[in-house]
């Protein structure tokens, strides 16, 4: 800019012309708004038909604003604490109600009726949504806000990976997993431990022997044994007490031995009480699943709150939380009172818990979920492993030079030309290969996997190439240098550091993944099922395959309200797993 | 180990007594020699890196390799500890001799040679760990079992960096300026107790006052060890030195004798040339 004013200052200089630049840095702009317009135009229809928010009552929105948005949005400025930012969304928040409703009013009255849509949607998309976001991003900065956030972060994520844990144990058999810790991981970490803190480094690489011995010990004594703990104990025994003994660590590397025994035991205790007399003393949730949830999330905000304590500032963005749920049974309240009727969405419990139904207000989603997040779990392991196994193998291995060269530039052509095949081409590797041949069966959870795997792994092993590659040669010299072997240097340092790019790839992978339809039509899963599988080879569903058998449905119920939960559903799950893959990345980046 | 321990500060402890009076009087010719190549050659593809250089270098001693660009002189240092294995052009004849034995030979195995030479970078290369890690990574690969702690804080003594960093020793690597990280791969490179230390260019990516500090540090390394070090400064070599090789286009040792001999009367006009600045 600056020169721009000095060229036409200057005299005897001349003048550049700039046209071509500013006339292609309008145009890609304009390309990028176009693109985003669109999806967020689409994403707000979704969003309204799968709440029925268009036919929902001005009062029943008013009143939810007030007692839970208005709340929220002050929260974020009083973390904040910027009167100028407090000033700024105030006038946003207010000039956009007016403005808003001028111009839908005037749309309305002189162009014609916009469909499913009023000025107070609009208002809550176009302006009350980019306001919320920004002012969370702004109200993160502050201490509160990073508080509040951290620990609803915590809960809610904690909450979803203990429910995809009870959800994969639904496939997996627990009595074997509890063999394999009992026998396997267990003694491994003993050993591991014993090695680690004696410095005996015959024992740290004795450790993976150990493990390996007691997995096979375990397969091979499963169909022997027969009496086995109930799953509740099986839970309590190898995921809550570990998880809570990790904490328990954690925070004992930090600050002192009894804030370490609180922060492990106090939700070990809430979740074994829960999980073995919930029912029993009538707190309506109880059993295997409500421990594992109450585990897998209780342990990090646990550790988390000692943080917060620990530091001491902030602390009141703990009550971020109670605010939300205040403000909901607030407004519930008020709701009821007045007697304001509600919309009822289509994204309801039941469309979450329920299997598939050919009544619309029935039709559930359940199965689909479990399916979908059961591939999802065995194509990440798989492609996580075979596009970093490759990648090492043909960055830090294979010679540039000679035969083995000329061999892996052919291989290196041919992953990127695997990568633009389209996904019906590898539904008919998958049902040739998979189903056919190995006899995997047709739409089970096995050949879908496996399929989807070779779908995603050329992008995953490009990607990982990229990272590995981008690890500086510095630094590889520099441990050649001091001794270390090929795959010292690999290990050691050439991974840790392409680490965040790897997952990066994977993650992007694993998003194309998650909503393929064309693949698992071909390799034959179901549209429709009706109960959640029970093992790897039983019929099971996706969601996009769910969702694509009632977008053919004749009614229209299914084609706008129940489509539009399924792909939301879809995509607060897809975004979810992409949000908590990113944050594990970026703490990975850090360090810590 | 008790050699990392007595080359510690001059002023440190009763064990620094011990070793003045047994001390390396560094005037005096070494009698043993640590490296020594004979009629190596070096070419990349066609082209001739090293030509037909003979040479002994001593124990203990510090040895500096100089010579204008391309002259061979890394490539040199890089066939010491046979980094130039990773060169896939490369091709050496010749011999290098370490420990009594040609380093080129069949059964060595260059894994195992590096460990006995430690090498120090142009630019700072630290990993992206913590400085205990950074250091303690010879120890770790090499699987000792020894106390890594007190062998990290020897190293880091040694290489005049445990007070500026004895507070933080688990934030990264990275976080330290750039003389602190020359440093501390220095220590890194010592903290495994090698026996020769080879140093490309260690101060030129570094500002004046860092780079005084690394040659004193080079300094008192040859109380214990015996270092080889490429400049490009020859100020350097003249302060740091004790032998100077002199190395002209082409990949020729030119001249090779006492620093003091090199700088103040050299046998060849070329030599005389390149120091007083007349080219390179």
């Amino acid at each position: 800019m600056a020169t721009d004013t000095d060229a036409s200052r200057v005299e005897g200089f001349g003048e550049v012309s700039r046209v071509r630049g500013i006339a292609f840095e309008y145009l890609s702009l304009g390309a990028s708004v176009l693109g985003i317009f669109a999806l967020a135009v689409l994403l707000i229809y979704v969003t309204i038909d799968a709440f029925d928010l268009a036919g929902a009552n001005p009062l029943w929105l008013l009143t939810y604003f007030l007692t839970l948005v208005v709340p929220f949005l002050g929260f974020c400025l009083y973390s904040a604490r910027d009167p100028t930012l407090t000033r700024r969304a105030v006038a946003v928040g207010g000039g956009g109600l007016v403005a808003v409703a001028a111009v839908f009013t005037a749309i309305e009255t002189f162009v014609g009726q916009i469909p499913r849509l009023n000025w107070q949607l609009t208002y809550l998309f176009v302006v009350v949504v980019p306001l919320t976001g920004y002012l969370v991003y702004m109200g993160a900065r502050g201490r509160p806000g990073s508080v509040g956030f951290g620990l609803i972060g915590r809960l809610i994520g904690g909450a979803a990976i203990g429910m995809a844990f009870s959800v994969l144990f639904l496939v997996f058999d627990e009595r074997l997993w509890f063999l394999v810790y009992t026998l396997g991981v267990v003694p491994a970490a003993l050993v591991y431990g014993y090695g680690h803190t004696r410095d005996v480094s015959s024992a740290l690489t004795a450790a993976l022997p150990t493990a390996i011995l007691g997995t096979l010990l375990a397969v091979f004594l499963r169909p022997i044994i027969d009496t086995y703990p109930t799953t509740v104990f099986i839970y309590l025994w190898t995921l809550a007490i570990p998880i809570a003994a990790a904490g328990a660590l954690v925070v004992d590397a930090r600050s002192s031995r009894p804030k370490a025994v609180l922060a492990g035991g106090v939700p070990l205790g809430l979740a074994a009480v829960v999980g073995l007399f919930g029912r029993a003393i009538g707190l309506g949730v109880g059993g295997p699943n409500a421990l594992l949830v109450i585990a897998v999330a209780g342990v990090p905000v646990a550790v988390y709150l000692d943080r917060v304590f620990d530091v001491g500032e902030g602390v009141i963005g703990l009550t971020l939380p109670v605010l939300l749920i205040a403000g909901a049974l607030a407004g519930a309240a008020v709701v009821e009172t007045f007697g304001i009727p509600t919309p009822s969405p289509w994204v309801s419990e039941t469309f979450l818990t329920e299997a598939p139904s050919r009544n619309a207000t029935e039709a559930g989603l359940y199965p689909a979920i479990v399916g979908s997040v059961i591939i999802i779990a065995m194509v990440a392991v798989l492609s996580f492993v075979l596009g970093v196994a490759t990648s090492v193998f043909l960055e830090e291995y294979t010679a540039d030079t000679g035969i083995v060269g000329a061999l892996t530039r052919l291989l290196q052509i041919n992953i990127a030309n695997l990568a633009a095949v389209p996904s019906v081409v590898y539904g008919l590797l998958g049902l040739g290969l998979f189903a056919n041949l190995l006899g995997f069966g047709f739409g089970t959870a096995v050949t879908v996997s496996l399929t989807l795997s070779l779908l995603i792994l050329p992008i995953t092993i490009i990607s990982a190439q990229e990272a590995i590659r981008s690890v500086p040669d510095d630094l590889r010299r520099g441990s050649d240098a001091m001794g270390a072997t090929r795959w010292q240097t690999t290990k050691n340092v050439v991974l840790p550091e392409a680490f965040p790019g790897i997952l990066t790839g994977t993650i992007l992978a694993l998003g194309r993944a998650i909503g393929e339809t064309a693949p698992l039509i071909m390799v034959g899963a179901a549209t429709t099922v009706f109960s959640p599988p029970s093992s790897l080879f039983s019929k099971f569903s996706a969601m996009p395959m769910q969702i694509y058998a009632w977008a053919n449905f004749p009614q229209a119920e299914f084609r706008y309200g129940v489509v539009a939960a399924g792909v939301i559903t879809l995509l607060i799950i897809l975004v979810g797993m992409n949000g908590t893959a990113i944050l594990l990345r970026n703490r990975a980046e850090r360090g810590d | 180990m008790s050699n990392t321990e007595t080359k510690t500060e001059p002023s440190d402890s009763l064990i620094t007594t011990d070793v003045e009076t047994e001390s390396n009087d560094r005037t005096a010719p070494s009698h043993r020699t640590a490296v020594a190549a004979r009629d190596l050659n070096v070419y990349y593809g066609d082209e001739q890196a090293i030509d037909d250089v003979s040479i002994e270098i001593p124990e203990k001693r510090v040895t500096a390799l100089i010579g204008p660009s391309g002259c061979g002189k890394s490539t040199f240092l890089r066939c010491i500890n046979r980094m130039n294995d990773m060169i896939e052009v490369c091709r050496v004849e010749g011999d290098v001799e370490f420990g009594g034995k040609n380093v080129y030979d069949a059964d060595v195995d260059p894994v195992a040679l590096r460990r006995k030479i430690g090498m120090v970078f142009q630019k700072p290369n630290p990993f992206p760990k913590s400085i205990r890690d950074n250091v303690a990574y010879g120890l770790k690969i090499q699987g000792f079992d020894g106390d890594v702690d007190a062998r990290v804080e020897e190293s880091l003594k040694s290489a005049a960096l445990w007070d500026e960093v004895k507070d933080q020793l688990d934030s990264s690597g990275l976080d330290l300026s750039g003389g602190q990280q020359q440093r501390l791969c220095i220590a890194r490179a010592i903290a495994p107790d090698p026996e020769v230390i080879l140093m490309d260019e260690p101060t030129s990516a570094l500002d004046p006052v860092a780079a005084s500090k690394i040659e004193d540090l080079i300094d008192d390394l040859a109380e214990e060890y015996t270092v080889i070090i490429v400049t490009h400064n020859m100020q350097q070599a003249a302060r740091i030195s004790d032998r100077t090789a002199v190395f002209l286009t082409g990949g020729r040792l030119v001249e090779y004798d006492d620093t003091t001999k090199i700088f103040e009367d050299p046998e060849e006009q070329r030599v005389e040339d390149y120091i007083t600045g007349k080219f390179g």
